[in-house]
């Protein structure tokens, strides 16, 4: 029975080689996350700050989008003589899709690389894995996409700039309601395998509660899956006026696809995972008039917006992205912070310990003037934010691109 | 469950199990030949997908090094799927060439050739994405031309829909089973084929060429999988480089199921495995592998040689 041992020894290879297939994390090495004490001051010539954002697996593009920002910022705020003459300097660790690889960034960036903060990482799944590291370790960490509730109660070191989705979300089920008053029943799908989308269906459903809303039937999925075929049919068969979906760009535009190829002709509403223009590419034309409540607008009318807007259109012919525009504010936010500190006493003569923990008290107590409009942080961390907005998907002709029309 | 439902989720597994069949049948093929499992099976699926995409003249995103290029040709979808499988057909013989056949040569041990066959996949996944980034892509809207996009095969009020693409994938799985079969049995080829699966050594020393014949076989094989990746990259996107080895698994559990070597068993097995998560309830539907591998494993204990396999005499 030679065939069968080896066929076992097949299947167990082959468990194995998918597992680490598909768990691409950075090979940052093992390092302790004690930072070293003795490490003196930040080199005077450039003050590093850590962008661990994803650049690899199923979130890279939420991730690229966050990086193009604030290398925006970097560049924009060293122009204007960075941190009173000393510029800014970012490094960038990949973090993947998953907890292990946000992990391995975090370290490298507080042992390796010195950095003063983070900013980061891309999902809320990792903040909750990765977070506690930089708690230990007291070095303050602003997440620029992380939405989901907790998120700035993983520790004292651990803010955010991206508003939760518990003030965003139902943004979108109310400008819904204005579109079509007749609205009754909704049908809710969420990732269950991720924290935010989870966090974020929480509040859907509790919307549409609150709204007198008959919550029909609660798909759920997984962000790996693709074939949608089971869940959008039961969906379909309890006849909803409008569908709500908490995924990520690859899984949530799949799934609208596959809802409209099947005949559902409703409103939809996406979640923040939608909040990318990568989603144009995986539904095409079928994303036409999706809903997505937005904690950014590019109309925005103060300065730093206009400047900022004008930068990214030149660079990637589009209108800025959220995240993009939450990782320019993540970066504004240590700039104008350092500068404060700066002034009270020199950061570049500061031990590194103190001036993290120094800088990590200044960012909660400044008030920051950014493109997504006035903010300043709660006492735990979390943003204080006055504007928000709701976008609907429009597809250009070809199918290929769109853009995010902001509805008034 | 009212009737419409079931008849719903009847077809629901109808088309999830489509899927795994057309993926199985790749590794069935060359499993009848060798008596190996190709890791790089998964990998050319892939290809195939980002083969025809690239045919059409459909543009690649800003992450790899080919940011923003596309090709200069528009083809139609069919013209491209049958040249994009041909390109993953030649890749297909060049794996055989560089990871097979110097083990083949040296009788080495198969499951130093299962290793060798996932290092491919993997060195192929990671081009890709070198080459083309992570990012999702999708075939035109229209690329079934003017078929429905659905078909509702209830009525307005109470609809049993499928989308026809799923009906598309069904149809040629069950169409490459027969051709596939009936060549096998009753092909002066097939039969060549069957004597190199049975005894390489003397199969050559009566005159067939062994070698020849296992390349044809890793082209058809990868051909098909070129197609089936394809078909399946437009039913459900090319969610990254990766999309075609997440099947690898589950192809894995389909073969076992449905009878090691049995090309009609892969087609079974897959449509079983389907049946069941289809009938998962949806709030378990995170654990559909675990039924499905459930399921398979409650057949190796009943039943090892599969639903359609062969038992094996040993001889003494």
């Amino acid at each position: 029975m030679k065939k069968s041992t080896f066929l076992g020894s097949a299947l167990l290879l082959a468990f194995a080689s998918l597992l680490s297939a598909c768990n691409q994390t950075n090979s940052g090495p093992n390092a302790t996350t004690t930072a070293n004490p003795s490490a003196g001051a930040v080199s005077s010539n450039s003050i590093p700050i850590g962008i661990a954002l994803a650049q690899t697996s199923n979130v890279a593009l939420l991730g690229q989008e966050g990086i193009q920002g604030a290398k925006i910022a970097e560049k924009y705020f060293n122009d204007k003589g960075g941190i009173n003459g000393t510029p800014i300097r970012l490094v960038v660790q990949d973090t993947g899709g998953e907890e292990a690889g946000a992990i391995n960034a975090f370290q490298t960036l507080i042992t390796q690389n010195q950095v003063v903060g983070i900013v980061g990482p891309t999902l809320s799944q990792q903040a909750f894995s990765a977070g506690p590291i930089a708690e230990r370790a007291k070095v303050p960490v602003i997440g620029a996409s992380n939405t989901a509730k907790g998120v700035p109660e993983i520790g004292d070191y651990v803010a955010r700039v991206s508003a939760p989705v518990a003030i965003v979300a139902p943004n979108s089920i109310k400008a819904a309601l204005k579109i079509n008053p007749k609205i009754e029943k909704v049908a809710v799908f969420y990732a269950q395998n991720d924290a935010f989308s989870k966090s974020e269906t929480e509040t859907f459903q509790q919307t549409v509660k609150d709204q007198k809303l008959d919550l029909v039937t609660v798909q759920k999925f997984q962000t790996t899956d693709t074939d949608f075929q089971t869940q959008a049919t039961n969906a379909i068969n309890a006849k909803p006026d409008l569908i709500v979906i908490s995924g990520l760009a690859a899984d949530g535009g799949n799934l609208v696809r596959q809802l409209r190829e099947l005949g559902y002709k409703g409103i939809i509403i996406g979640g923040n995972g939608f909040n990318t223009s990568n989603i144009f590419a995986v539904c095409k034309a079928l994303c036409d008039g999706v809903l997505v409540a937005q904690a950014y607008s590019p109309e925005h009318p103060n300065e730093v917006n206009k400047v900022f807007r004008t930068t990214y259109v030149n660079q990637y012919k589009k209108e800025p992205p959220q995240f993009s525009a939450q990782a320019f504010t993540a970066v504004q936010v240590y700039v104008e912070a350092l500068k404060a500190l700066d002034q009270k006493s020199k950061v570049t003569a500061m031990p590194l310990p103190q001036l993290r923990t120094e800088l990590n008290k200044q960012i909660l107590a400044g008030k920051y003037d950014t493109p997504l409009g006035e903010i300043a942080f709660t006492p735990v961390g979390d943003v204080i934010q006055n504007d928000f907005y709701v976008a609907q998907l429009k597809v250009d002709k070809d199918g290929n691109n769109g853009k995010f029309a902001f509805l008034k | 469950m009212d009737f419409t439902l079931l008849l719903q989720q009847l077809l629901n597994g109808l088309s999830i199990g489509s899927v795994y069949a057309i993926f199985a049948l790749g590794y069935t093929l060359i499993f009848s030949i060798l008596g190996i499992i190709n890791f790089a099976h998964g990998a050319l699926f892939t290809l195939g997908a980002y083969f025809t995409y690239a045919l059409m003249g459909e543009r690649f995103g800003f992450n790899g090094l080919l940011a923003n290029v596309a090709l200069p040709v528009q083809l139609p979808f069919s013209i491209a799927l049958i040249l994009g499988s041909v390109l993953v057909g030649l890749v297909g013989v060049a794996i055989e060439r560089i990871a097979f056949r110097p083990l083949r040569r040296r009788r080495a041990d198969p499951l130093l050739t299962v290793v060798s066959s996932l290092g491919v996949a993997l060195v192929i996944v990671n081009a890709i994405q070198y080459l083309v980034g992570s990012e999702s892509y999708n075939f035109p809207v229209n690329t079934y031309g003017n078929l429905p996009v659905a078909i509702n095969f209830g009525t307005a009020d109470k609809p049993i829909t499928i989308r026809t693409v799923q009906i598309v994938i069904f149809a040629v799985s069950v169409a490459i089973m027969g051709i596939l079969t009936y060549c096998i049995n009753y092909t002066k080829f097939g039969k060549a084929m069957k004597a190199v699966a049975e005894d390489p050594i003397t199969a050559n020393l009566l005159g067939i060429p062994t070698d020849f014949f296992i390349v044809i076989t890793f082209f058809i094989s990868s051909f098909l999988g070129g197609v089936a990746g394809t078909l399946v990259g437009s039913s459900v996107s090319i969610a990254d480089p990766y999309f075609g080895i997440r099947y690898g698994l589950k192809g894995l559990a389909v073969i076992v199921l449905g009878g090691l070597g049995s090309i009609p068993g892969a087609v079974l097995g897959g449509l079983v495995i389907g049946l069941v998560e289809a009938f998962v309830p949806a709030d378990y539907s995170a654990y559909k592998d675990a039924f499905a591998f459930g399921i398979l494993f409650i057949m190796l204990l009943v039943r090892p040689q599969g639903l359609l396999g062969r038992r094996f005499v040993q001889k003494v």
